[in-house]
C-alpha cells in the first residue's frame, strides 16, 4: 500500500449559539491518502485480494492515530472513503465496509456499534462530511453529528482518501429529547 | 472556565507527507496550521477607529493560543523550521482588522519568539465567506531566503469566518518541500536579461 500523506484535523469548539461550551467539544479526524489498489485494472469483479491486502492495515494504522489526536475517550465515531475520479465508489466501500477495517477502531475505542460512513467520488480538494454516531448505541440522539473535512490536494484521480473520525462528546449545546420520549 | 470569551473554535490541520511523486522524501516534514475563529472586536466601527487598544489586548493572547497548539502538534520548537501566518476576515469587517491582529509586534514578535525564529513571518490575508480556502505561505524561520523551505499550507474552516468573525492562523513546517531541487542563492548563476539574451531573443 502506498500512502502519500496522512492528514490530521482537530476541532475544538469553545462556543456555540453564542454560549460557552466548557469543557471544549473536541472532534478529530485522521485521513490517509493512498493509491487506489485497483487503479488501472479496469472492472475487477472480485475485490477480495485488494481488500485483504489493505483494509486491515488501514484500520490498524488510523485507529490509534485518531484517538491520540482526540486526546480523550471517544463517545462518537464515523468513517469515510473518498474515491478519486478514475475509481469506483465500490473501491472505497471495499476498503471501509468490512469488519477487517472497522474492528480495529471498535476495539481501540471500546465500541460496539457499526461505524456510520460517507463514501463518495470527487475531484481533488473535494469537501466531505463524515457522519458520527454514539460508539455503543447508535440511537443516542445527542451524539448524531458530522465533521467536514477537505484535503486540498487529494484524492488524485487514482487515489482514495480513507478517514476515521472521533468525537469526545455529543453535539455542543445538544438539547433534543431522547428517542425514547417519542416511543 | 471559559478563558477566551471571544473565541468560537480552534482548528488544527496537520499533514505528514510519506511519499511524493512515488518516492519518500529524504527529509520527511510535517506541516500544520492552527486557526482561531474569533469575534471581530471592531465590528460596527468606522475606518477612523483606533485599532491599537484591542490589538494590544487581543493579539498577544491569540499568539500564545495558536503557537501553543502548533508546538504541541509538531513536537516542539526545535522541530519547527518554517513558519507563516494568515487572517481571514468576515464580510462585515475590514481587511485592516485582520492585519491589525497579525501584522503588529503584539502578534508577530510573539509568534517569532515562541517558534524560535528570526525571520520576518510571511503571510496571506483575505476577506472571505465562510468555508473559503486560503493558501498560507511558509518560509524558513531564521533564514527566509532558504529556497528549499518555500512551501504553503491550505487552510479552510467550513463554517468560518462568519460575517462578524476573523480567523487568525499560525502555520509551520518541520522541514523542506518533499523533493527540493531548485538550487539556492548560493548555487544560482548570475542571471540578468543580458546573460539570457539568447533565450529572450
Amino acid at each position: 500500500m502506498n500512502i502519500r500523506k496522512i492528514v490530521t484535523v482537530v476541532e475544538e469548539i469553545r462556543s456555540e449559539g453564542g454560549r460557552e461550551v466548557w469543557p471544549p467539544a473536541r472532534v478529530a479526524v485522521v485521513a490517509a491518502v493512498i493509491d487506489n489498489p485497483w487503479a488501472g485494472q479496469g472492472f475487477v469483479p472480485d475485490l477480495t485480494a485488494g481488500i485483504d491486502a489493505n483494509a486491515s492495515d488501514l484500520g490498524a494504522l488510523l485507529s490509534p492515530l485518531v484517538l491520540e489526536a482526540l486526546k480523550a475517550p471517544a463517545e462518537a465515531y464515523g468513517k469515510a472513503a473518498i474515491v478519486g475520479l478514475d475509481g469506483e465508489i465500490e473501491h472505497g466501500s471495499a476498503l471501509i465496509h468490512t469488519l477487517k477495517f472497522g474492528d480495529h477502531f471498535r476495539k481501540a475505542a471500546n465500541a460496539t456499534t457499526l461505524l456510520p460512513a460517507v463514501e463518495k467520488r470527487g475531484p481533488t480538494g473535494v469537501a466531505f462530511d463524515i457522519p458520527l454516531k454514539h460508539i455503543t448505541d447508535a440511537s443516542i440522539r445527542s451524539h448524531h453529528q458530522t465533521v467536514e473535512v477537505r484535503v486540498a490536494d487529494a484524492p488524485h484521480p487514482g487515489e482514495i482518501v480513507v478517514a476515521l473520525a472521533a468525537a469526545a462528546q455529543g453535539r455542543p449545546q445538544q438539547r433534543l429529547a431522547p428517542l425514547s420520549t417519542e416511543q | 472556565m471559559q478563558d477566551h470569551p471571544w473565541l468560537r473554535k480552534l482548528v488544527l490541520y496537520r499533514e505528514a507527507v510519506l511519499t511524493e511523486a512515488g518516492l519518500a522524501p529524504a527529509i520527511p516534514a510535517e506541516r500544520a496550521s492552527v486557526a482561531a475563529v474569533i469575534s471581530n472586536p471592531w465590528l460596527g466601527t468606522g475606518p477612523r477607529e483606533d485599532l491599537s487598544p484591542a490589538v494590544s489586548e487581543l493579539a498577544p493572547r491569540l499568539a500564545k493560543l495558536v503557537t501553543d497548539r502548533l508546538l504541541q502538534a509538531l513536537g516542539g520548537v526545535e522541530r519547527i523550521e518554517a513558519f507563516g501566518k494568515a487572517a481571514l476576515v468576515g464580510s462585515a469587517g475590514e481587511i485592516e482588522h485582520g492585519g491589525a491582529l497579525i501584522h503588529t509586534p503584539y502578534f508577530g514578535n510573539l509568534v517569532r519568539e515562541f517558534l524560535g525564529g528570526e525571520s520576518i513571518i510571511c503571510f496571506a490575508d483575505a476577506r472571505t465567506d465562510a468555508g473559503q480556502p486560503l493558501v498560507v505561505p511558509l518560509w524558513h524561520k531564521s533564514h527566509a531566503a532558504t529556497r528549499s523551505h518555500y512551501q504553503t499550507v491550505d487552510v479552510r474552516i467550513p463554517d468560518a469566518p462568519r460575517a462578524d468573525e476573523i480567523v487568525v492562523v499560525a502555520a509551520a513546517s518541520t522541514g523542506p518541500r518533499p523533493h527540493p531541487r531548485i538550487g539556492d542563492r548560493t548555487t544560482d548563476p548570475v542571471i540578468t536579461s543580458q546573460t539570457l539574451e539568447g533565450v529572450l531573443s
